[in-house]
């Protein structure tokens, strides 16, 4: 349960003027907590690409700790106190998501690209939103092309040309036991 | 005429070997010597239609009056309820009904969940459901598809040659598209053939054109004496039909299908029509040896469907492969029973 589970950066993103021009760390820090609290709050939100990545990890962290601790732990405690501006967040991260993420070996957040606007100010913008949440899905469900006839039948000679390959190193060294079990078979 | 110089199989010099077959019957008649006719694959073609058609309209005389069956269908573009004639009506004539969309598409229809010909009649109320190679799970179409490829290769065989060969169909296994071709195992008589590529593609061409004759293909089915009549001219058919009809569920019928004026037996189901045919090569014909019915040819190909499309070079690959031996199991008596699909009737189906 230490590990992020999606990948992360190593040196964190630079958040210029998230509140204005010259916004510092302070601002920074205080821009996340709102977009944590947002987060937990909506299960869902659209913001910068830059945004939503860095509001991520730290909402993961939030969630990691409450199910690693539980709710009578000081340390977590304090820490969503800190990340949760709005209070009764706090139940609801305890009661609602952690039984909800308890079992899961994924992460609990998912990132989408949007598209970017054109003509605009070509910012990638992004959807972070809470696995499992109420809202209807942001990639509509793909259909199953697996089995389609021009599918099945590239899938199969892809594997049987692969097999083949695996084969001709040892015609290489003169063995063709290999070759002739296939051709037994 | 290369091909004619080569190996007298092209269909374009039908016209010249009509002449010479006249000529010779002539003369032979001259020196006055008992002549056996030779039977011709366009003679016993014409007797089975004659034979399909008199059953056929032996078997509509049955219906004197007309009933009707509501028949319930589900799908897009929506749920609907359509009455039917019993025994007249097939879910071809319920999707004119419903839409150009699924008459165009349709490959199969699922009758009350079984699968259903396009062509073939329904005969009771029932749930109704159209099937395309673009579904989510197309293994049933792509097993008709499949299949339907293999009984167009029949007609090939039957038709590309000249008259004076005699080609005699064998069967054809249970349609496999992971095995990366189709497959028909006929008797070609012609011990030393060997096809150039140009022969192939002459073969090739018989069944790219039949996109644009768009045959349907019709379901009947009758009776082993029927059947016996029907294909006394083919060796391994009659020797097969007694199985067949032991294994169907009254115990003495056949199903037997026809493609414009090519019919042949086969469990079914087919494709709607021949309209859904795309890119269609015969691709090898290969030697096999059977046990019971000495020397055969195996004849391959490969096929997509119209709604598919594929890249030239993906299907030149594809071609490369289908050319390798099919290793579906060879046309014995006794596997006829337990694993031919012309044979097997009633047997389950492998997945693809």
């Amino acid at each position: 349960m230490n590990m992020f589970r999606f990948p992360v950066r190593n040196t964190p993103r630079k958040l210029k003027k998230s509140f204005g021009v010259g916004s510092g760390p302070a601002e920074r820090i205080k821009k996340l907590q709102m977009l944590v609290t947002a987060l937990i709050r909506n299960e869902r939100l659209e913001a910068k690409e830059s945004y939503c990545l860095e509001t991520r990890g730290y909402a993961e962290q939030l969630i990691q700790i409450a199910i690693r601790n539980g709710d009578r732990h000081a340390e977590t405690m304090e820490k969503a106190d800190y990340w949760l501006l709005e209070k009764d967040l706090v139940h609801k991260l305890f009661k609602v998501l952690v039984p909800r993420y308890q079992n899961y070996t994924t992460a609990f957040t998912d990132y989408h690209f949007l598209p970017k606007k054109v003509p605009g100010s070509g910012v990638q913008m992004g959807i972070l939103e809470l696995k499992g949440n109420p809202w209807p899905p942001v990639v509509p469900r793909q259909r199953n092309q697996k089995y389609l006839l021009t599918n099945v039948l590239i899938s199969t000679a892809k594997e049987e040309y692969r097999m083949e390959k695996k084969i001709s190193p040892d015609l290489k060294n003169g063995t063709h036991d290999k070759l002739n079990q296939l051709d037994n078979t | 005429m290369f091909v004619r110089s080569v190996h007298n199989c092209c269909r374009v010099c039908l016209k010249n070997s009509a002449r010479s077959n006249a000529f010779s019957y002539f003369i032979k008649r001259l020196l006055n010597t008992k002549v056996a006719r030779k039977l011709t694959n366009e003679e016993a073609r014409h007797k089975r239609n004659e034979i399909f058609n008199e059953e056929r309209a032996r078997q509509l005389t049955f219906i004197t009056r007309i009933e009707k069956i509501q028949v319930e269908h589900k799908g897009p573009p929506e749920d609907c309820t359509l009455i039917m004639n019993k025994g007249l009506s097939t879910p071809f004539n319920c999707a004119m009904h419903i839409g150009e969309l699924l008459m165009n598409r349709s490959v199969l229809a699922l009758v009350n969940g079984k699968p259903w010909d396009m062509h073939r009649p329904l005969v009771e109320d029932c749930e109704l459901k159209f099937l395309h190679m673009k579904d989510e799970n197309p293994i049933l179409s792509n097993q008709a598809f499949w299949r339907s490829c293999s009984f167009i290769l029949g007609y090939i065989l039957e038709t590309a040659f000249k008259n004076e060969h005699y080609v005699e169909l064998c069967s054809f296994p249970v349609p496999n598209v992971t095995s990366g071709s189709f497959v028909y195992d006929a008797d070609l008589k012609l011990p030393d053939w060997s096809p150039s590529a140009m022969e192939l593609n002459c073969l090739s061409r018989v069944g790219q054109s039949l996109r644009y004759s768009d045959f349907k293909f019709e379901r009947l089915d009758i009776d082993v004496s029927v059947a016996l009549k029907m294909f006394e001219d083919n060796q391994f058919k009659s020797e097969q039909i007694p199985q067949i009809a032991v294994k169907s569920e009254t115990g003495s019928t056949v199903t037997v299908y026809r493609m414009g004026d090519h019919i042949d037996i086969s469990r079914g189901p087919l494709m709607g029509s021949t309209g859904m045919l795309s890119r269609f090569n015969v691709t090898a014909v290969h030697k096999i040896e059977s046990p019971q019915y000495g020397p055969l040819s195996r004849v391959q190909g490969i096929a997509i469907p119209m709604s598919l499309s594929l890249h030239y070079w993906t299907y030149e690959f594809l071609m490369k492969r289908a050319t390798k031996l099919n290793q579906a199991p060879i046309p014995t008596v006794f596997q006829a029973k337990s694993r031919s699909e012309t044979v097997d009737n009633q047997g389950e189906e492998k997945a693809n």
